[in-house]
């Protein structure tokens, strides 16, 4: 992992993107990671008797794909220390989910070099699916 | 336009700021693991002990959003704190969703620290605000929630905003 | 092609061999996250203190739990996650269904919330049988856990695989 730096990060600059596309195992997975067993993310006649199209995944999965998104991009050095999302639209499995995120702002106090984001998933129509924001730390060069 | 009549009572706003009972959350290596696992993390420092230790942190560190696992007693139907939890006074609205979460880290020594296996998290959750506001839903209650994670050393290491739609 | 698919005397071979020996750890949550799976509301799985009223270390894993196995990216299988170790039976089998043949369990030890276990396991047997669908082979492995603490077999372990 290559570690970014304060000084490599521009306002408005994307940083790199992270692609997820969740088969019904990885919703499995997620139910036993997350501890969260509601059956609309694993079986499907439940998920369509409460109304819905199908499976959907969980929208704290999307939330915690954002949370890899921003510890991959980090680096060693960085230290993460907010991130979060809104959950505005369903993601389904087997569909690709774009995690992505925007440097908004940069600066430096009392010895920390900070970076604010916009971050969200999209779908694959593109419609930000659930926007967040983030902040994190990242060392610098100096 | 009509102004819809506001649905929160007086019980409620005299629930803003009480904290409810505190939950115990255990972080542990394979609760580590199966999150980390499940997201598709690939960094070491999620699953390998040795890894992490070689990275400076106490033991595996807890993944991004991982804030550990409630004790389960079977029969109280506990949950994990904060997500959607504070369903208890009556309000009109029978569709809940959950608008959003968002996670604030405390990684500096002395104050805070990052959150390791072996960690025994203490979390305490307040009613933050009630917002009502009227979309595409129609008219619609926002509660926000606010959960405190404290360590076995006394140091607050994250807090969660969560946010409730009823509509 | 599965049809064509014999026992050999490579695969005999592997009989007995044990591979790289693989950790499994016991923890609270993940005891009684096993005893919901199996729908247990028994509080020696799931409360601590009751646990240790009882005399036991710490909750009690429930019988047929013997430890999660340290996952690791890229070294254990993404579906079953058991550990795709050095040393291991390398079989190259060709068929596509999978079910689970049966377990047995002998018990040493009671296994506790806390233990960390060191996992030696071979293949064992390799049966070759005509089912109603064509072939099945049946896939023995025999596994030994011994409490990394204290050096003690705890439990031992047949588990038999079917692939058709």
């Amino acid at each position: 992992m290559t570690q970014v730096y304060f000084e490599d990060v521009a306002e408005g600059a994307e940083i790199a993107q992270l692609k997820k596309n969740c088969s019904t195992q990885q919703l499995v997975l997620w139910a036993a990671g997350s501890g969260d067993f509601y059956q609309i993310h694993y079986d499907k006649d439940f998920a369509k008797g409460t109304g819905l199209p199908g499976l959907i995944v969980h929208g704290a999965l999307k939330n915690a794909f954002l949370g890899q998104l921003l510890h991959d991009w980090i680096g060693e050095r960085g230290t993460l220390r907010k991130f979060g999302c809104a959950y505005r639209g369903m993601d389904y499995p087997a569909q690709d989910i774009l995690c992505r995120g925007v440097v908004k702002k940069k600066y430096s106090d009392g010895g920390k070099h900070f970076v604010e984001l916009d971050v969200w998933t999209e779908n694959p129509e593109g419609k930000k699916t659930s926007p967040g924001t983030a902040l994190v730390t990242l060392p610098s060069k100096s | 336009m009509t102004t819809a009549e506001s649905v929160i009572s007086d019980e409620m706003r005299a629930a803003i700021g009480v904290e409810h009972a505190a939950g115990v959350m255990e972080i542990e290596n394979t609760n580590c693991r199966m999150f980390a696992r499940s997201v598709g993390h690939t960094d070491a420092i999620f699953y390998d002990e040795a890894a992490a230790k070689a990275r400076g942190y106490r033991g595996i560190v807890a993944p991004p959003g991982f804030l550990g696992t409630p004790i389960f007693k079977p029969g109280s139907g506990a949950g994990a704190p904060g997500e959607t939890g504070g369903r208890g006074f009556a309000v009109p609205y029978k569709r809940i969703l959950n608008g959003g979460t968002d996670y604030e880290y405390f990684p500096d020594a002395p104050d805070g620290d990052v959150i390791c296996a072996g960690d025994t998290i203490t979390a305490r959750t307040k009613i933050a605000g009630f917002e009502e506001a009227s979309g595409s839903l129609g008219p619609m209650l926002i509660t926000r929630r606010e959960t405190t994670y404290t360590n076995q050393h006394g140091k607050v290491v994250a807090k969660m905003y969560g946010t409730l739609i009823q509509y | 092609m599965a049809d064509e698919f014999e026992i050999t005397d490579e695969m005999r071979a592997q009989f007995g061999v044990d591979g790289t020996p693989w950790t499994y750890e016991v923890t609270t949550t993940s005891v009684r996250m096993y005893a919901r799976g199996i729908g247990s509301d028994d509080p020696i799985h799931y409360d601590v203190d009751f646990a240790k009223s009882q005399g036991f270390r710490s909750i009690v894993a429930p019988l047929g739990y013997i430890g999660t196995p340290v996952f690791l990216p890229g070294k254990n299988d993404p579906t079953f996650g058991f550990p795709r170790r050095e040393g291991g039976p390398r079989l190259n089998i060709p068929f596509k269904g999978l079910l689970d043949g049966g377990t047995e369990t002998e018990y040493l030890d009671v296994i506790c919330a806390g233990d960390v276990l060191e996992e030696t396991s071979h293949l064992a047997d390799l049966k070759l049988r005509d089912g109603p669908r064509g072939k099945m082979l049946f896939v023995t492995n025999e596994a030994v856990y011994t409490d990394k603490a204290t050096g003690k077999v705890v439990a031992k372990q047949k588990l038999t695989s079917i692939h058709m």
